[in-house]
């Protein structure tokens, strides 16, 4: 195969060198970590070979490219254009094929997220499907609003996130409401489910809302009635859905199961450390605390079941300069010493990938060592098993954005 | 892609009658070996198979395999006596996709109740024909110390 051009590695260990020091971890999640924590280029040839008719493309600080891939095994790549300077993994097009290319070299064979059927359509209201409902190869994906009051109201939103920075360029270019509608929402449902075998799980999610008579009212208030919105699409009472958002109370968690078909419930903490946390999420910490934070994931888990609770973190933040551990044998023990600590009590922690994006505070830092990723990945799938606790609706197929949660299709 | 198989194994594969048997291993070593009558030649010349359910040991040992380099074995009988043993090595699995979904509504159509996990693709890597005359003649040739000598004594 050709090469395309050489791009000299940071100074760090090679992936080889990594990889044959974990000799159990599986070489395709590691490749998945990696293309994430430095990105993609895709080069000129594989953009024309992309074909808008069959590929998922995205807008992305106003650049358009695949949105993401898949590898052999199933399993998502969800990665970014990053700059030449971050080291990113070249995407070419050679022999009819999609590569992902280090360093000159092939690494594997790529495929771009299929297109569904319905993205080309509109809603009744006049808004691109796709935009309403995004979907990942097997999930439909609904950023209800592009509003967090952490962000927009206190300007303590979480370091690290673009989102509400980037959702609301999107909604000004499409001229998205704010917040979706959910007559819109459902409309776009029912029309994708007319592609059989095409999605498995509906994920929702969207920034938080702290305002009403209990603290996050508003937000639960508008989530339940999108979910009823949704489930009016759905023969069974209870459908497989995920919903990613604030830490309601016990008694905003016991309407959220009486009054919809949600499936399972999730809310982020982010950092699994209470001092990084304070200083990463800033606004989550002022109006939560990190202790009521974990304290409202264990009392999801008597309300939604064991295994249908779970918590995100951003991987590898906690090593963020100049307040983050200053090791990343000392993050991780942290880290997974508190995820130890949830799973004993039935929540289960997944982690995504940190690379620093623009439109975040942390754009400049950077993200650690894939060492540190594969051992934080087999750490929280370690726990996760010991403990007997599922994640089937946050998996490799449900989501795709989480090597720990990968590493559980063998569980 | 022009098939890896004889036409003569290919024959078998796509006869309905013949029974078909994936054998993996698990990560403590213990074989599983299920009958998987969805094997079918793809059009890639590899072997294809229908995982209905995502949580069966069938699928974990499949994706290990995958991640891990590991190789599977498949039985193809008949009871007309042909018999054949593949070797091959998990390469891909379709979870989405064109293929991915023309398999899942072929399915449903047959069965409504049925629900798709995956496609997995196997690529063979050895075929041994297992038929019981052929076996038997192919070691007395490269081993003719393997008998009992009652079969070659004279006639009393």
């Amino acid at each position: 195969m050709v090469c395309v051009s050489r791009i000299p590695r940071r100074d760090e260990a090679t992936f080889a060198e990594v990889l044959g020091a974990h000799p159990d971890f599986p070489r395709l999640i590691a490749i998945k970590i990696d293309v994430q924590r430095r990105g993609l280029h895709y080069t000129r040839r594989a953009m024309a070979a992309v074909d808008p008719t069959r590929h998922q493309i995205y807008m992305w600080e106003g650049v358009a490219y695949p949105h993401s891939m898949l590898l052999r095994d199933g399993t998502t790549i969800l990665a970014y254009p990053q700059p030449r300077d971050r080291n990113p993994y070249d995407v070419d097009f050679i022999d009819g094929a999609f590569v992902l290319i280090d360093a000159g070299q092939v690494v594997e064979t790529v495929e771009l997220w299929p297109k569904p059927l319905y993205y080309d359509k509109k809603t009744s209201s006049g808004l691109p499907m796709k935009e309403v409902v995004s979907a990942r190869p097997q999930r439909l994906d609904i950023f209800a609003s592009s509003f967090c009051h952490f962000a927009h109201v206190d300007d303590q939103g979480c370091q690290f996130c673009p989102l509400p920075h980037h959702h609301s360029q999107l909604r000004e270019a499409y001229d998205l409401p704010t917040r979706l509608k959910p007559e819109d929402v459902k409309e776009c449902i029912a029309e994708a489910l007319k592609e059989p075998g095409r999605f498995t799980n509906i994920h929702i999610t969207g920034g938080s809302v702290i305002k009403g008579r209990e603290m996050l009212d508003a937000e639960l208030d508008y989530y339940i009635k999108l979910l009823r919105a949704i489930g009016e699409v759905f023969a069974t009472p209870r459908f497989p859905s995920q919903l990613l958002a604030s830490p309601f109370s016990e008694k905003q968690l016991i309407r959220l199961r009486e009054e919809t078909g949600l499936g399972s419930y999730t809310s982020n903490i982010e950092v699994l450390d209470e001092q990084r946390f304070n200083w990463i999420c800033p606004g989550k910490a002022h109006h939560i605390g990190y202790r009521e934070w974990k304290d409202r994931l264990v009392r999801a888990v008597d309300i939604f079941g064991r295994g249908n609770v779970n918590t995100g973190i951003v991987g590898g933040v906690e090593t963020a300069a100049p307040h983050g551990f200053p090791s990343e044998a000392e993050a991780l023990r942290a880290t997974l010493d508190e995820a130890e600590d949830l799973a004993q009590k039935g929540v289960t922690t997944v982690h995504t990938v940190w690379a620093p994006q623009k439109g975040s505070k942390f754009s400049e830092l950077r993200s650690p060592s894939l060492d540190y990723f594969i051992r934080l990945a087999s750490g929280l799938q370690e726990i996760r098993a010991r403990h007997g606790l599922s994640v089937d609706f946050d998996d490799y197929r449900r989501c795709g954005n989480h090597p720990d949660s990968d590493l559980a299709r063998l569980q | 892609m022009t098939s890896r198989l004889s036409p003569a194994v290919t024959a078998l594969l796509d006869d309905p009658e013949t029974i078909k048997i994936l054998a993996t291993v698990g990560a403590d070593g213990a074989p599983h070996a299920v009958a998987k009558q969805s094997l079918h030649l793809g059009e890639d010349g590899c072997l294809h198979y229908l995982e209905l359910l995502e949580s069966s040991t069938t699928n974990k040992n499949m994706v290990r395999s995958l991640w891990f380099d590991g190789t599977v074995a498949i039985t193809l009988a008949h009871r007309d006596g042909r018999s054949v043993q593949i070797k091959g090595r998990p390469i891909k699995v379709h979870i989405t996709g064109e293929l991915f979904q023309r398999h899942y509504r072929a399915l449903r159509l047959s069965d409504p109740e049925a629900d798709l996990a995956s496609v997995w693709v196997i690529e063979p890597v050895a075929v041994t024909d297992q038929n019981a005359r052929v076996r038997r003649e192919a070691e007395a040739v490269r081993h003719p110390h393997f008998l009992h000598l009652d079969r070659l004594a004279r006639a009393q």
